[in-house]
């Protein structure tokens, strides 16, 4: 068997694949604006994970969340439509590529203007999750279309901004850490 | 806030050891029959494919010695969610609903095709739920981990990497706990300075900038983890290429008779879904 996957690629993928299992699970991925109604944050380290490491590291991450919110929403259901992502094409699917889709936009910049490219990963790749998972319910004739383009107008749009905000925050926070030559800090804590 | 001890609550499924033969299966033999029993539900058209592998998964789970109420513990918590769904998919009418119509009552009629829909929804997640609280339940950590690389060995030969996929799910497993204390020091940190996270404030976008200072540190802390791991297993000099296993799951005699009916099983079911209406 031969592979050639970096080690770094691979932890990566692993330790915010974690991030995000953890923000799901704690119920911390959530922040709630109208009683009932709530943005997400939970795609956000898959938009990362794409943009510092590329498409396979943004997609195994999508993969890992994906099947982490399947498998509670089979077992431990406890939000309105939780019920809808036991379903693969709901839950998965979209998730894997929301990371293939925020490192292909961001790809072509190169790792210059981060000022413009940063924020259109995170505003692509949120709305890439809103629409898919949303689009994969219209499909399966889980919710009728008009329901559908309402929260993508409503809350879908409001979620770009914020995964945009962070993946924008995150990135340049650690590319200015690893740009200053001390990436491994907690190692130095003693 | 309502709790900051996050991590020790934490679960994903839940594993039932009752050491019976279905748990002894290998790894493979378990994907398999999760892809089998799933398929048929997702692909299904009409009730006798979702029927069909539920009442696969209660066999299973009657052989696994795991109770039937264990496995449907999601469905009551989800009771009232499928039933707004229902009610979504009664109140607005579908394009091209030429069905029968059941009732009327003012602008809302009920047809047989939105009862149709309603009762697939709804028996679908039911299945499904089921279904994956068996695979959760038979399966354990370790064997969910490299039960991926097992199933996706074919694809190896042709680049797919499954052994990096593989070592990722299972570093997250690892990395949950230690995310799960890193938040909690941190969100303890910020309360201490009289952060609270987005309780204050209306508005989404100021309460989403309220959680910019959780959201960053614990994603910059986890990539230094990372990076600090990276270093470990590189100095090691660390390859995906012939490693060997501490752990190996050794197939049961007649396996190979399980995984083929299991197969068989899983063709027919989708075959009923698609087919039969």
């Amino acid at each position: 068997m031969k592979e050639t996957v970096p080690v770094r690629k691979i932890v990566i993928a692993g330790a915010l694949g974690a991030v995000s299992i953890v923000l799901f699970l704690t119920k911390l991925g959530f922040i709630s604006w109208i009683q009932g109604i709530s943005l997400t944050v939970m795609h956000v380290p898959v938009i990362i994970g794409a943009v510092i490491e590329g498409p396979l590291v943004g997609g195994a991450i999508g993969l890992i969340f994906g099947v982490t919110s399947l498998i509670q929403a089979a077992t431990a259901p406890n939000g309105p439509g939780d019920v809808f992502f036991v379903n693969p094409l709901v839950s998965v699917a979209p998730r894997i590529l929301v990371g293939v889709a925020a490192w292909a936009v961001y790809a072509p910049f190169r790792g210059k203007l981060p000022a413009i490219s940063l924020p259109l990963a995170g505003v692509v790749g949120s709305l890439t999750n809103s629409v898919l998972v949303l689009g994969a319910l219209v499909a399966l004739k889980a919710l009728p279309l008009p329901a559908a383009a309402g929260i993508v107008l409503s809350n879908g749009l409001i979620e770009a901004v914020v995964a945009a905000v962070l993946t924008t925050a995150v990135v340049t926070a650690w590319k200015g850490i690893a740009s200053k030559g001390g990436v491994s800090r907690v190692s130095k804590e003693g | 806030m309502k709790s900051i001890e996050f991590f020790r609550n934490v679960s994903i499924g839940q594993y039932m050891d009752t050491r019976s033969p279905v748990h002894a299966l290998t790894p493979i033999t378990k994907y398999l029959g999760l892809l089998a029993l799933a398929v048929p539900i997702l692909a299904s058209v009409s009730w006798p494919g979702v029927a069909l592998s539920f009442a696969a998964a209660l066999a299973v789970s009657l052989a696994a010695r795991i109770p039937v109420g264990f496995l449907l513990r999601g469905v009551k918590p989800a009771i009232p969610i499928l039933v707004f769904t229902a009610v979504l998919q009664v109140v607005f009418a579908w394009p091209g609903d030429a069905s029968a119509k059941l009732l009327s009552a003012g602008p809302v009629v009920v047809t047989a095709m939105e009862v149709r829909l309603a009762a697939m929804t709804s028996a679908r997640m039911v299945a499904l739920m089921a279904v994956i609280a068996l695979f959760t339940s038979v399966t354990t950590e370790r064997e969910t981990a490299y039960g991926i690389e097992d199933f996706f060995a074919p694809l190896a030969r042709i680049g797919f990497p499954a052994h990096a996929l593989a070592l990722a799910v299972a570093m997250s497993f690892r990395f949950v706990p230690i995310i799960a204390g890193e938040l909690e020091a941190i969100v303890r940190a910020q309360a201490s300075r009289g952060g609270d996270f987005g309780a204050s404030g209306s508005g989404p976008i100021r309460k989403a900038r309220a959680y910019a200072p959780l959201f960053v540190p614990v994603v910059v802390r986890a990539l230094e983890r990372a990076e600090i791991l990276v270093e470990a297993m590189e100095s090691r000099r660390y390859s995906g290429a012939n490693r060997t296993r501490y752990a190996t799951f050794k197939m049961a005699e007649g396996e190979i008779l399980v995984r083929l009916s299991v197969a068989a099983l899983g063709v027919a079911g989708t075959f009923v879904g698609i087919r039969f209406r």
